[in-house]
């Protein structure tokens, strides 16, 4: 069985280094981006799994780069699972409505990361 | 804390709940306690159980037997148990029962996220249910009956979603919004306190007890097993843990094949108990 694929989209290295050693452990192969114009890059390239996005990124965020996925084409298949500090409920409303599968406010674990992931029927 | 403490530690626990705690885990034993000796004012765990082994006193040894009670609990565990209730089991019910309040009882809810998880199946399917979490540690159930959760506690099983939808922000913590505290209430239970036969109390359509069984004597799973029988109606649904196997223990249950986890009354049972 072909392995799957996430994308890990951050701007903070460390994050991702952190959210990749969890999602490595949930069998994934991770790549990462710095932006969501870097991810977008990615999409187009290889389509991934999962998306963990992060909100506030410098060059595109993660909101914009949420909408322009779904326009893509094969854009609906990734699960895309919000990663930010951002906790205000229309925040968290918003995104949703943007065509996110779930949103995970930080600081989180692996535990958490596992039942969101099993959540959304990722694993 | 001396092997011979944790000797009478273990027969007490044993003997009030059940519970059988491991040896090899005598370090834990002794970690849970810290808080209970600090709070009841004794300067170490030691001069605390040498108290209570002079003199027993019942608020005491509640305190230190609830203490070692494994609470890890989150929302919707073992999730397969969950989308069998909102596909299968409340829709089923809620037809059998015609509109009558459907009761469900979560025995050893600790913290609640179950009981919690188990309301919220229901009233998105617009059921009308009464949901019991009972528990015998009474510091989980004052947090089980507030309701409010940690970033991590709420986020562990819930989507964001069905967080939003059901829960409060109220500082740094995720509070049960009205319409679901409405429909859950918690009590202090112990299951090896088995209903008398003729026990009048309205039964449970389903009950979910799940990681209770699994650190119990079988002289005392039997009787919780009983218990449990007596509490739930002939056509209701026992869940256990998907882990979980009676392996015959129990002549009141039987699994149900293809559902882990899920029993039924035994046929046979029911046809000797009438």
């Amino acid at each position: 069985m072909s392995s799957r694929l996430c994308l890990i989209v951050d701007d903070s290295r460390i994050i991702r280094k952190v959210s990749r050693r969890i999602v490595e452990a949930l069998g994934f192969d991770v790549d990462e981006a710095a932006d969501g114009a870097e991810a977008l890059t990615f999409c187009t390239g290889a389509m991934p799994d999962v998306i963990l996005l992060d909100w506030n990124m410098p060059v595109m965020d993660g909101l914009t780069f949420l909408r322009r996925l779904r326009a893509m084409p094969d854009g609906g298949s990734p699960k895309v699972l919000f990663c930010t500090i951002e906790t205000a409920v229309d925040r968290i409303t918003e995104a949703l409505a943007a065509g996110a599968d779930d949103y995970v406010m930080k600081p989180f674990d692996g535990e958490i990361l596992h039942a969101k992931f099993a959540e959304v029927g990722a694993v | 804390m001396s092997p011979e403490d944790f000797d009478r530690l273990q027969t007490l626990v044993a003997t009030r709940t059940g519970n059988r705690l491991r040896r090899d885990r005598m370090n834990l034993a002794e970690h849970r306690l810290g808080p209970v000796a600090r709070r009841a004012g004794f300067d170490s765990v030691d001069t605390m159980l040498a108290t209570l082994w002079s003199k027993p006193v019942a608020g005491l040894a509640w305190d230190v037997i609830e203490s070692q009670l494994n609470g890890e609990t989150w929302f919707r565990r073992d999730r397969e148990a969950f989308l069998t209730m909102s596909q299968e089991l409340l829709p089923a019910l809620s037809q059998a029962r015609r509109g009558q309040t459907l009761r469900i009882w979560s025995a050893g809810c600790s913290t609640g996220q179950e009981a919690w998880s188990l309301a919220m199946c229901a009233l998105d399917l617009n059921l009308d249910v009464e949901v019991v979490g009972s528990d015998l540690n009474r510091i989980a159930l004052q947090k089980a009956h507030k309701g409010a959760y940690t970033g991590f506690e709420i986020q562990r099983g819930l989507a964001a979603g069905t967080m939003v939808r059901w829960f409060r922000p109220e500082g740094e913590l995720w509070t049960a919004d009205d319409t679901l505290k409405q429909v859950v209430r918690f009590e202090r239970l112990n299951l090896l306190d088995t209903p008398s036969a003729d026990d009048e109390a309205p039964r449970f359509d389903v009950i979910f007890c799940r990681h209770v069984l699994i650190g119990m004597e079988p002289a005392a799973r039997a009787l919780v097993l009983q218990g449990l029988e007596r509490r739930l109606v002939d056509d209701g649904c026992l869940f256990l843990a998907p882990s979980e196997n009676l392996n015959g223990e129990s002549l009141a249950f039987r699994p149900v094949s293809g559902r882990r986890g899920l029993h039924v009354k035994s046929p046979t049972f029911l046809q000797d108990a009438a």
